[in-house]
């Protein structure tokens, strides 16, 4: 399934939103803008945006870390991959797994 | 068939639009199975109890610590050392005493689950890890019934209602993504909240009503108070629902 948005179009800007645990790394702004054409050049730039999320969010081969998931446009997406495309005005949530009971 | 204790006992909710004396027959003659009877278990526990629920039958390895009572209201200081499965249990039978509450003090794994669910009608998932998560969702594929899914972490919460064969799965969600095992923290209203809404979808999926938490992850923000839903779509190549699957019995 892919995201929503016009192939073509230069990128401008995404819209990303994290967790609430994030907060932490981030100054409290769970909600903020970052620009790239993949999820990988996203989170990539939130990790430039924000240096002391960047080691909790993407292990050492810049990945997103296995206790993290991704939404784009709200939907979950397959296969997940970091190199997934992603269009101006797209909303990407990037969210922790939560696992207490 | 309904006593007239029950009548008298359930009458509220027999007056909904929809539920009836059908509605409440179909949940005595159901039987749940409940992974977990701390945090999210014990608000699923006392609403199914009080709703009248047929059998519940409640599987935890664990003792009452004192670090639990911020949040597992079933269990009380005086339970401290006991058998979560007999503090619950205990307290579920005053509550309501017309329901059948069955326990089972040990671990759940991939030995004995199959044995452990048995003939339950579904699987409400109130553990505390993501392995066991996983082989519950696994099982309840297999078996083709419905697996009720929450979890927390502080003042977040998720919930998702699996339909084998239907609906997404547990691992079409997180794909066997793993968490390291960790003292989570929490503060007891975000499993109250959540549990009540695992609680109200058992309800919902065994009478009948309404519109079943499928296909979406619900998320509960309560810092910033807020409902959100990301929608959740079934992988074709998931390698636990992604094959022919049973569908679910109703």
């Amino acid at each position: 399934m892919r995201a929503t948005g016009k192939a073509g179009e230069k990128i401008v800007s995404v819209d990303v939103e994290i967790s609430p645990i994030f907060g932490l790394y981030t100054d409290g702004i769970l909600n903020m803008k970052v620009e790239g054409k993949t999820v990988r050049e996203c989170l990539h730039d939130l990790g430039r945006q924000f240096p002391t999320l960047k080691p909790m969010l993407l292990d050492q081969e810049g990945n997103l870390m296995h206790s993290y998931d991704y939404f784009i446009n709200g939907q979950n997406v397959y296969p997940r991959d970091m190199s997934r495309p992603l269009y101006p005005g797209d909303k990407l949530n990037v969210v922790y797994i939560i696992h207490g009971g | 068939m309904l006593t007239e204790k029950e009548l008298q006992r359930y009458d509220r909710q027999i007056m909904i639009y929809g539920f009836g004396k059908e509605g409440q027959e179909k949940l005595k003659k159901t039987k749940v199975f409940l992974a977990g009877a701390g945090g999210l278990g014990s608000p699923i526990a006392i609403y199914l109890a009080a709703a009248g629920i047929g059998t519940l039958r409640l599987a935890d390895h664990d003792t009452v610590e004192l670090s639990n009572l911020n949040r597992q209201v079933l269990h009380w200081e005086e339970n401290i050392s006991q058998r979560k499965v007999d503090s619950a249990a205990a307290k579920l039978g005053k509550f309501n005493s017309g329901i059948k509450i069955e326990t089972i003090p040990g671990t759940i794994d991939e030995s004995n689950v199959n044995k452990l669910v048995g003939d339950a009608d579904l699987i409400v998932d109130a553990m505390d890890n993501l392995p066991t998560r996983y082989l519950l969702n696994r099982t309840a594929v297999a078996k083709g019934i419905p697996f009720f899914h929450g979890a927390v972490y502080g003042f977040e919460g998720r919930a998702m209602t699996v339909l084998p064969g239907k609906t997404a799965c547990l691992n079409c969600l997180y794909h066997g993504a793993t968490v390291p095992k960790s003292k989570f923290p929490v503060i007891g209203v975000t499993p109250a909240v959540i549990g009540c809404i695992q609680a109200t979808e058992v309800i919902k999926y065994v009478v009948g009503l309404g519109d079943l938490l499928t296909d979406r992850l619900l998320n509960y923000d309560a810092l910033r108070m807020k409902f959100s839903e990301f929608k959740i779509n079934r992988d074709p190549d998931c390698e636990v629902c992604g094959q022919p699957a049973r569908q679910v019995k109703k």
